[in-house]
């Protein structure tokens, strides 16, 4: 992002040395590749916190060539078997580390079950990105405009996370801790995510993006289940995009909760939500303004696409 | 000349596409030499500073690495003259010396035996630099307390060229008037293949592969800053993964990189990133043209005066940045009947990227700009916004048409095309309508607009140096297979498609006997390169000359061969027959091979050898404009009207394109899927341009867009059905009538797709839009003005 003064005029570093920004191709680094998991958390402990996963890559490759990270080692986990399943086991579903996006957005199981994540992969890049790239990587990196993170709070997804150590297991609402930031430890992996299964829920992901397939300005992914009366319960939704991290937006949640979904009550959760949302994100795309009133929008069109 | 034409007009596949679509195309990044090395740049951090110490040291002690240098070293290299005696001096040296005006700016150079290599010693350089305060802005550049990017100037103007026409003044008193400041934003060519630089110096001759539009000029360019005749150098242009104007700029990498090949007696390259290429490549438009037009009361435009005020950047670029400046005001009264202007330009100096070249060249900032104007008059008169400018087009009658800007407009379909492009709009408009009316999220809109290009222009007015002209020399070889060579370059458009079948045309030979060799200064004769639209026609005006002269001799020839007299004789199919007499007839096989091996066949006053070479420059043009900036530009004036279909999502402001209409008119179309290429690829660019790509910068003079995350140029997502209808009024002086296609496209989707998006949400009474791109937060800002905003607000 190149070199940014405090105050305008003020002589700022008169010695410029090196800025990370300067470089675009990867800074030499030590490549692994093992064949079980046991190693990757071998090799992370022994680095502790200079060594990073390379899974799917969409995310690290980028920030290699551009020498934001500069990792002593690269852990490849394309041949741990163990972390490549992608099951359902009592009612919940197991996504390992190794599971691509498109593998995932392809299952019927999942469309089946958990549908939200079904919805929301196609918005994940394009096709290419998805082929390559990973759920939990996606998760693991935590770009705050990211779907994945957002399907994971929505869900209340369990993150399984591993060291030598031992294993850890954290509720994804509180995994999220900043943009790029995750309660993961230095010598931690997050091995698998756990996502609850329904049958009975509905789904939604409504989401603005400069283009088809780039990150979003502003995007809900939502969860809700109508009873026979035509009343909402467990309702879950979850933005992205507008601020540091995915929100769950509870207040609205709460105000929908066992009722029946009017134009009047879209308008009140759709203002609640705008006024709601922690809107701290801008850039060259938008300001927080903009962001925090579409996210209003763009919760009442999820609202409304789940209870149609 | 052959009485039988068969190839103008004929949809016949590109010859270039074998090879550039089955990786058989050879880029710069494909040159690799024997004990080839190379280079990475250190690049200024800083928007402005001074450069107080650059300690190499460090870098040098790196095992592998050939050497690390700064402008210091470059004691034996000449900065670009400046030509331009309008133009405040710019000296523009290969790397910087004394000061940094921009972001990306080439302080230092560190070569080894590879990039990655390179890169990692690079970052052991140390600079040390002294920041300057920032000027980002134009406003910020006038200031009376302005730093300055030019110690020796007094302020931070390059160029100034104010305008008083006093017959436009006199238009203003007891008008309507209307105006506004239309601006369109930075962005830039950003072709799929970046800059790139290989050379070699071997036995006193240097060789130099660039990705170029222009390598004739680059040569000489070589030749005035480094301490070689031209004779010693050749400038390659080997494929070019597109240009767009871009790589019609001189760069300094492209003097650096030969100079290390030179100083270090290794091949070296350089092949840049996008990073670089974004931060370091020209960026282009960042013109605001502020506009006021006196008009009758039934909308006839009477005259328009104003200012084009252009940020440049750091002004450090060759050909200048400011010269789509002045391009704009010669194109401001498009294809109007507008009797009088009165628009100045000024450009200034600012800490960011220099500006240069880009597809369209002005044009479509004037376009934006009269366009948007003339929506605004028919707004405030009550009139039909398509009707306004049926009142204000030029129509056949007026032709040829002299605009208040200079420019003859010596033929053209203006109104046809409209009203084509029109209807064809209007039904898109209703089949969307009826498709999306169930969506209550979307309100839909169109925008029909009208230009003029000037095509072949002239290249005087902006590099100050060179004209217009261009040239071929034809070969027959002796089996009758012709090598034809030309000034001009290509960067992927389909010229060597097009001059194969000009000179299968002009030849009478089959379209598989023509080899057309080009981008070579030592296969080639001088010529000015690839922009302007004019490839095709000054390429083909030198090879219809050259083909008459080849095909004087060969006719000869042939009648003798025949006992025939020469004129019995016609041309085609690759034969020469004799008129009246079927069935005898002779091959260009024949006739070469008499000219070049069994010349004991000749003619007695026929010399061997059957080669010829003609240059060509078209007529009419004028290179210097008359005190009111009047001049007439180019050789001819391709036309278009564009038509927009846009959905406006009110709830988020997202502009969706849904259908895009073009009636076009470059005269006689020599290849329809071509010129379709052309069309369709410069309206990809123009949505783009209206929509989403900004080069950003923030307060401090950063850049904010330096990858494909930030800057987005448009995918096929974003683009939508087209299409294009083509009208033919031929050039009356060109040769085969053609008109040049290449900038048209781009010119268009802006002030269409404002215009859509503004119809779209005329009934929430909306504010006026004036600049691009145009983004969801602004189309959003739109519906707030107009009060319509969907829940919550």
């Amino acid at each position: 992002m190149g070199w940014r003064g405090d105050e305008r005029g003020r002589k700022c570093g008169s010695r410029v040395r090196n800025p990370d920004d300067v470089s675009v191709k990867p800074p030499p680094f030590k490549y692994a590749r093992p064949e079980s998991l046991d190693e990757v958390l071998r090799i992370l402990s022994e680095y502790n916190g200079e060594a990073r996963v390379l899974a799917g890559g969409q995310s690290l490759i980028p920030l290699l060539n551009f020498r934001l990270a500069r990792p002593q080692v690269l852990v490849d986990i394309a041949l741990v078997r163990e972390l490549r399943q992608l099951e359902v086991e009592r009612g919940v579903l197991r996504v390992g580390a190794a599971v691509t996006q498109n593998t995932v957005e392809r299952s019927s199981d999942v469309a089946r079950l958990c549908p939200l994540l079904t919805k929301a992969l196609p918005f994940v890049g394009h096709v290419q990105n998805r082929v390559r790239g990973t759920v939990v990587g996606s998760i693991a990196h935590a770009d705050p405009a990211a779907e994945m993170p957002a399907v994971a709070l929505a869900l209340q997804a369990t993150m399984v996370a591993r060291s030598a150590a031992g294993v850890r297991k954290i509720p994804a609402d509180q995994f999220f801790l900043g943009p790029f930031t995750t309660a993961l430890k230095p010598d931690e992996m997050l091995v698998e995510v756990r996502f609850p299964t329904s049958r009975k829920t509905r789904a939604a992901v409504t989401e603005v993006a400069p283009r088809s397939g780039d990150f979003a300005v502003a995007g809900v992914a939502g969860k809700l289940v109508t009873t026979r009366a035509g009343k909402a319960r467990d309702v879950a939704l979850a933005l992205f995009g507008v601020g540091g991290s995915p929100q769950r937006l509870h207040d609205v949640e709460a105000r929908l909760a066992g009722q029946r979904i009017t134009g009047d009550l879209l308008d009140q959760v759709a203002a609640l939500a705008s006024h709601n949302a922690r809107a701290d994100s801008e850039d060259v795309h938008a300001d927080a303004g903009y962001r925090a009133h579409v996210s209003g929008v763009l919760v009442r069109r999820a609202v409304e696409e789940m209870t149609r | 000349m052959t009485s039988r034409p068969s190839h103008i007009g004929a949809n016949v596949a590109r010859v270039e596409d074998d090879r550039l679509l089955s990786g058989g195309a050879r880029f710069v990044a494909d040159v690799s030499l024997p004990g080839m090395l190379e280079a990475a740049f250190y690049r200024s951090p800083l928007p402005h500073a001074l450069i107080e110490a650059v300690d190499t040291d460090e870098a040098l002690q790196v095992s592998g690495v050939a050497g690390a240098f700064t402008a210091e070293d470059m004691t034996d290299v000449s900065p670009f003259p400046d030509f331009d005696q309008r133009a405040r001096p710019v000296a523009i040296f290969p790397l910087a010396r004394d000061k940094v005006r921009y972001v990306g700016a080439p302080i230092a150079v560190v070569v080894a035996p590879d990039r990655y290599e390179a890169e990692d010693a690079r970052d052991l350089l140390t600079v040390d630099l002294e920041p300057l305060d920032p000027v980002v802005s134009v406003d910020e550049a006038l200031a009376a307390d302005a730093p300055l990017l030019f110690g020796e100037w007094p302020d931070n103007i390059v160029i100034e060229a104010p305008v008083a026409n006093p017959e436009a003044m006199a238009e203003f008193e007891g008008r309507v008037t209307v105006s506004g400041r239309y601006e369109v934003g930075r962005h830039a060519g950003v072709p799929m293949e970046t800059r790139g630089v290989a050379a070699e110096y071997r036995d006193g001759r240097l060789t130099v592969w660039t990705s170029t539009q222009f390598p004739h000029i680059a040569r000489t360019m070589l030749s005035y800053c480094l301490p070689l005749d031209e004779t010693d150098i050749r400038v390659i242009a080997p494929d070019v993964g597109g240009g767009f104007g871009v790589k019609a700029e001189f760069y300094p990498e492209e003097v650096t990189i030969p100079w290390l090949a030179m100083r270090l007696g290794r091949p070296v390259r350089w092949i840049e990133d996008r990073r670089e290429h974004l931060i370091a490549a020209c960026h282009a438009r960042d013109l605001v043209l502020d506009l006021e037009a006196a008009v009758d009361g039934d909308g006839r435009f009477r005259a328009v005066r104003g200012m084009a005020i252009q940020d440049l950047g750091s002004a450090e670029m060759y050909p200048y940045g400011f010269s789509p400046a002045f391009t704009a005001v010669g194109h401001i009264t498009g294809p109007y009947r507008i009797p009088h202007q009165s628009v100045g330009v000024i450009a200034v100096a600012t800490n960011k990227t220099p500006c240069g070249a880009y597809r369209g060249f002005g044009i479509p900032e004037a376009a934006f700009a009269m366009e948007r104007l003339m929506d605004k008059a028919a707004d405030h008169l009550g009139i039909d916004r398509r009707q306004i400018r049926r009142r204000n087009l030029i129509g056949p009658d007026d032709l040829p048409y002299t605009t208040s800007a200079g420019a003859i407009v010596d033929s053209g379909s203006h109104r046809e095309a409209f009203e084509e492009t029109v209807r064809l709009t209007s039904e898109r408009l209703d089949r969307w309508r009826a498709r999306l009316a169930d969506d209550p999220h979307v309100r839909l809109g169109s925008g029909v607009v009208n230009y003029i290009e000037g095509v072949t222009p002239t290249y005087y007015f902006t590099s100050g140096h060179w004209t217009s002209f261009d040239s071929c020399t034809i070969r027959m070889n002796p089996d009758g297979t012709a090598l034809v060579s030309v000034g001009v370059s290509t960067s992927g458009q389909g010229l060597e498609s097009m001059l194969t079948s000009l000179a299968a045309e002009a030849l009478g030979v089959r379209r598989d006997q023509v080899r057309v060799v080009m981008g070579d200064t030592d296969r080639t004769p001088y010529g000015l390169g690839s922009w302007g639209s004019r490839s095709t026609n000054v390429a083909s005006g030198a090879l219809r000359e050259a083909s008459s002269l080849l095909l004087e001799k060969a006719t000869r020839i042939a009648a003798h061969l025949m006992e025939a007299s020469p004129d019995d004789i016609e041309v085609y199919g690759g034969r020469f027959n004799v008129r009246g007499s079927p069935g005898m007839s002779v091959t260009w096989q024949q006739v070469a091979t008499t000219a070049n091996i069994r010349t004991i066949d000749l003619p007695e006053d026929v010399k061997p050898g059957l080669e010829a070479a003609a240059t060509y420059d078209p007529p009419g043009i004028e290179h210097n404009p008359d005190q009111y900036g009047r001049l007439n530009s180019s050789a001819t004036y391709t036309n278009a009207s564009h038509g927009a279909v846009v959905s406006v999502d009110v709830g988020t402001g997202k502009v969706r394109v849904l259908d895009y209409i073009v009636g076009h008119d470059c005269g006689t179309v020599i290849n329809p899927q071509i010129v379709r290429g052309q069309v369709v690829g410069g309206i990809a660019q123009g949505i783009g341009g209206a929509l989403l790509e900004k080069l950003h910068y923030d307060e401090w003079g950063n850049p904010l867009s330096t990858s494909f995350l930030d800057y987005h140029l448009p995918t096929t997502t974003e683009i939508p059905n087209m299409v294009v209808r083509h009208f033919e009024s031929p050039a009356p002086a060109m040769p085969w009538g053609a008109k040049g296609a290449g900038e048209a496209g781009i010119i268009g989707p802006a002030p269409a797709i404002a215009a859509a998006i503004e119809e779209a949400l005329s009934d929430l009474g909306v504010a006026e839009i004036t600049r691009t791109p145009i983004t969801a937060p602004d189309v959003l800002s739109l519906v707030f003005s107009g009060g319509g905003q969907e829940h919550p607000g």
